[in-house]
């Protein structure tokens, strides 16, 4: 057990027969009560200026000329062109990385190998790198005066400015999130529940899907929902790589973007309204889960 | 497949001949050679790095050896697979599965079987109640293993292993994780398990204690290698190295001379260990605190010491004793009846004689 002073206090105070608590005393890590309000304000006014003043504004904005404006807005043609591009672009790029991700950190968590810290570093990469490189990257690849791009053109395959580039752009930006969730994790776990199974006679197969799987599920989850927020809202790399046809390569940001540019601005915000909908739908449900899932790390943590 | 769960097939001998392993210049495992009869309660101890769980585990098929070769019954088993060698692991931590019942990690070997080996449910369920008594932890199905006490995990772990009817039994460390009452219990309980399945078992510890009372024999191991192996009895009474006298622990070391195959210590003469009958030279003597006899306070017989500390608990008084000539305390054990005559106070002088040591040649 670890001594815990907090705690302590907490228990044996209603015990005493309350002499007066003596006034002066604190405990060394709490602050005074001015010091306390000032630090509380200031907190609380950053937030709510640079976090939720934004947020509301988004839903005002787009509901300033009532209901009726802001439904009509999200009907338009073009507009729903973006929507469901939106959706098909993170329903290949989500499984996607959702697999590459699995993969990745099984075999950095589980193996020893020449060159996984380096491996590990790759994964990083679209992290670390603006997104309009990243958008970039592809352009110079598959663009019609790119390494291959000329050749696939030739051969009747479109990459960039269309489908295809967005689609790639997205999984290489959102390429982290799965293996960065999943990594700490499996390291943490190491391989003695495989050998475990192996053991017993399990098959390689039966070893992934009834132990690894189980075990690391949550922080799976909780990946993949992050991955999938950002590959709805990412904008700069699918932005370079989109051409911006209307209807046809504009995903809901880049939608966006291109309502505001033209003063639309109750379209605008009501596009924007339903990402960032989104991205506090995907917020309550990362919670949850974290919450779900600290649940059983502490549960099941090999404690001894 | 045999009716009775306890499935008491015929006990398989295993053949190690010159397994060695290594990691990068680390050996790991050196030419290590071993017998282990059928049926036998084997314990392999030695200090941390001694490369007893690299053994352990390179019998199990679980580390992959650079040389030599394991038999089990005759048959080769070096190349077979973990999966192919059935062996019941036991893990140090227990490798429970978390996100399972305590009967579905016990049945977790009988279920990833092939469909046509796999047992009804039915029959896996009977089983699964059988080995949870046999462990006795009847009633605990539904737990998971979050939900018991270190000691139920360790039991669990060990139905999980015995459901696969394995050829051989291995722990690693079996009570590494236990507390001091829970290991003492454990210990005489796997004992009468062992009995019970006939398997040979293999065990891994870092405790003398624990390997010399448990074990029918016992195979100390240092730096990769095998230093001794014998029965608990061979490796007490006659250690065979300096190394196996210090690592059973208990003794004091002095550094004496040998004079033609002999040598003195603590006022006794002792002959050497080993067919070396002509030796003189530097030697080393081992003396367990049982072996050190007060003879008196008065008769300048012996070697004079002086008592630093008493320890009157226990069935007999532990002394703690300064002689001239040496930095550290020596420890002497006497009985109860020499303590309270009222003899024995802190700061007194007594007279002090070995009554055997165990002497080896070298420095």
């Amino acid at each position: 057990m670890s001594y815990d002073p907090l705690a302590m206090d907490a228990t044996r105070i209603p015990s005493r027969p309350s002499p007066a608590p003596r006034p002066f005393f604190r405990t060394p890590i709490s602050e005074s009560v001015p010091v306390k309000i000032v630090l509380i304000t200031l907190g609380v006014a950053f937030l709510g200026a640079m976090i939720f003043l934004p947020l509301a504004a988004v839903f005002f904005e787009a509901f300033r000329r009532g209901a009726e404006p802001f439904f009509a807005a999200l009907v338009e043609p073009d507009a729903l062109a973006s929507i469901r591009l939106t959706l098909f672009v993170a329903a290949i790029s989500v499984p996607a990385n959702l697999v590459f991700g699995l993969v990745a950190s099984w075999a950095i968590a589980k193996f020893e190998f020449k060159g996984k810290s380096f491996l590990i570093t790759l994964i990083d990469l679209p992290f670390s790198v603006s997104p309009v490189i990243s958008g970039l990257v592809y352009i110079l690849l598959f663009g019609s005066y790119g390494f291959i791009g000329p050749w696939l053109i030739s051969h009747g395959y479109q990459i960039v400015f269309a489908v295809p580039g967005i689609v790639l752009a997205t999984i290489f930006v959102t390429f982290p999130f799965v293996a960065r969730q999943l990594i700490p994790l499996m390291e943490q776990q190491g391989k003695v529940d495989e050998e475990a199974a192996l053991s017993l006679g399990a098959t390689g197969l039966q070893t992934f899907f009834r132990v690894t799987l189980p075990n690391i599920k949550w922080a799976l989850l909780y990946g993949v929902l992050l991955c999938n927020a950002r590959a709805m809202g990412e904008f700069g790399a699918v932005s370079v790589v989109s051409g911006h046809i209307r209807g046809k390569t504009n995903t809901m940001p880049l939608h966006v973007e291109i309502l505001y540019n033209e003063y639309n601005f109750v379209a605008a915000f009501a596009v924007a309204s339903l990402l960032a909908f989104l991205a506090l739908f995907t917020l309550v449900l990362k919670s949850l889960l974290e919450w779900r899932y600290s649940g059983e790390i502490a549960a099941t943590g090999r404690s001894h | 497949m045999p009716e009775n769960d306890t499935h008491r097939h015929v006990p398989v001998r295993i053949d190690i001949e010159e397994l060695g392993k290594s990691y990068g210049n680390f050996a790991a495992l050196e030419n290590v050679s071993l017998t282990v009869k059928p049926g036998e309660l084997l314990a392999l101890l030695g200090p941390s790095g001694s490369g007893k769980t690299t053994l352990l585990r390179a019998i199990a098929g679980l580390t992959a050896t650079e040389e030599g070769t394991i038999r089990f019954d005759g048959e080769d088993a070096t190349m077979l697979s973990l999966r192919e060698r059935r062996v019941g692991f036991v893990f140090q931590q227990y490798a429970l599965f978390r996100h399972m019942t305590v009967f579905d990690n016990v049945a977790f070997g009988l279920r990833v079987r092939p469909r046509n080996e796999r047992p009804r449910a039915g029959e896996i369920s009977r089983r699964v109640k059988r080995l949870l008594e046999l462990v006795q932890l009847g009633g605990l199905e539904k737990r998971f293993p979050s939900q018991i006490s270190g000691g139920q995990r360790q039991r669990v772990a060990l139905a999980r292993a015995l459901a696969i009817e394995p050829q051989v039994l291995l722990l690693d460390e079996p009570f590494g994780a236990l507390d001091a009452k829970v290991r003492k219990e454990l210990r005489s309980w796997l004992r009468e398990l062992h009995t019970e399945t006939g398997l040979t078992t293999i065990f891994v510890t870092h405790d003398q204690e624990e390997a010399l009372e448990l074990a029918d024999r016992v195979v100390i191991m240092r730096a990769g290698r095998v230093e001794q192996v014998g029965t608990p009895s061979e490796i007490y009474d006659e250690p065979a190295t300096p190394f196996v006298s210090e690592f059973l622990g208990g003794v004091a070391r002095f550094e004496v001379t040998a004079r033609e195959g002999e040598a003195d210590v603590l006022g006794g003469t002792f002959p050497l260990v080993g067919a070396d009958p002509d030796y003189s030279g530097p030697a080393l003597a081992y003396v367990r605190a049982h072996e050190i006899e007060i003879i008196s306070r008065e008769r300048a017989e012996g070697v004079p010491a002086v008592i630093r500390m008493v320890r009157p608990f226990g069935p007999t008084v532990t002394l703690e004793l300064s002689i001239e000539g040496r930095q550290d305390r020596i420890e002497a054990e006497v009985p109860r009846e020499l303590y309270n005559g009222g003899e024995l106070r802190v700061g007194e002088g007594v007279f002090i004689r070995a009554t055997a040591a165990r002497i080896f040649r070298g420095s």
